[in-house]
């Protein structure tokens, strides 16, 4: 882009081209996150449900802390190597709405460690991040996030219906539900976009 | 009636770089760089000026290892814009 004086014309091609660039949904591009949480949430789950129904032994419930000990540190990952070079206000508050979801996350199963009878964990947990999957949905106005959210909030309240290891079982179906199809969704979304 | 046109906003480099701060809170030289097809010397020059005039804030920091140049937009550089923007719209009402 060369350094010159404009015609009317060219100023508003400009204006309307570059808003255009902005436009291409910075906010979409985070489907790689949804799908690293989403398969390690997967895995462990159906780990446990395994492990448990071979074993029986409770103490398997401690691989828990393993989706946040891999998740985090993959996060911080890919978020360093994803860099996007600049932020909208809808970026923002969907990584902040995300850190309040995490600090709740952390301190929900924390607090298993003083009384795990407290309140039913999966259920609260399965509340909590599709409550975030759906506002996230919202926000960057994505049907297939916002039907994945809402969806995954009715589905919760099945937990509380369900007992035991079949509790487990539908916790980890949402893994699929709520971040495995919406990151793969959200991908293609945004592969389509930087090459329109 | 035709509206002056702010001169240091009607230069194209200069208009794209704040056409994008317009729509995003912050963006990085790489990211203006990459968007407006501009070489990093003339972008640096612009930005500079733009930077003096107030319209734009300029950080520069580190992202690990590497330095990081962060602009956005200010209050004067928005309102400056809009009246560019205002201004524009004379020109075509009129032939219009």
């Amino acid at each position: 882009m060369e350094e010159r004086n404009l015609t009317q014309n060219e100023s508003l091609e400009i204006i309307t081209n570059m808003i255009k660039e902005t436009r291409n949904n910075l906010e979409k591009d985070g489907g790689s996150i949804y799908l690293l949480w989403g398969y390690v949430w997967l895995f462990v789950s159906l780990a446990i449900y395994f492990l448990l129904m071979k074993t029986g032994d409770y103490r398997i419930q401690w691989l828990w802390f393993t989706i946040p000990l891999i998740g985090y540190p993959g996060m911080i990952y890919l978020l360093k190597k994803e860099k996007r070079g600049a932020t909208t206000f809808a970026g923002r508050v969907i990584g902040n709405i995300w850190i309040v979801i995490g600090v709740v996350a952390a301190l929900l199963s924390l607090y298993m460690f003083i009384d795990y009878n407290a309140f039913p964990i999966l259920f609260t947990m399965a509340l909590l991040i599709n409550t975030g999957v759906a506002i996230s949905g919202l926000i960057i106005k994505f049907k297939p996030i916002i039907v994945a959210g809402f969806l995954g909030i009715l589905l919760s309240f099945v937990i509380l219906i369900l007992s035991g290891l079949d509790q487990i079982l539908i916790f980890s179906l949402f893994a699929v539900i709520m971040l495995i199809i919406p990151g793969h969704i959200l991908n293609s979304a945004s592969r389509k976009s930087q090459k329109a | 009636m035709f509206k002056d046109l702010d001169p240091l906003l009607h230069s194209q480099l200069r208009l794209a770089v704040i056409s994008i701060l317009i729509s995003v809170e912050e963006a990085d030289f790489v990211y203006l760089r990459e968007k407006t097809g501009s070489t990093g010397g003339n972008l640096s020059v612009q930005l500079e000026k733009l930077s003096e005039a107030g319209y734009i804030e300029i950080e520069k920091g580190f992202s690990g290892k590497r330095p990081r140049t962060l602009c956005h937009i200010t209050e004067i550089g928005r309102n400056a814009f809009e009246q560019y923007v205002e201004a524009l719209k004379s020109y075509f009402n009129t032939s219009a």
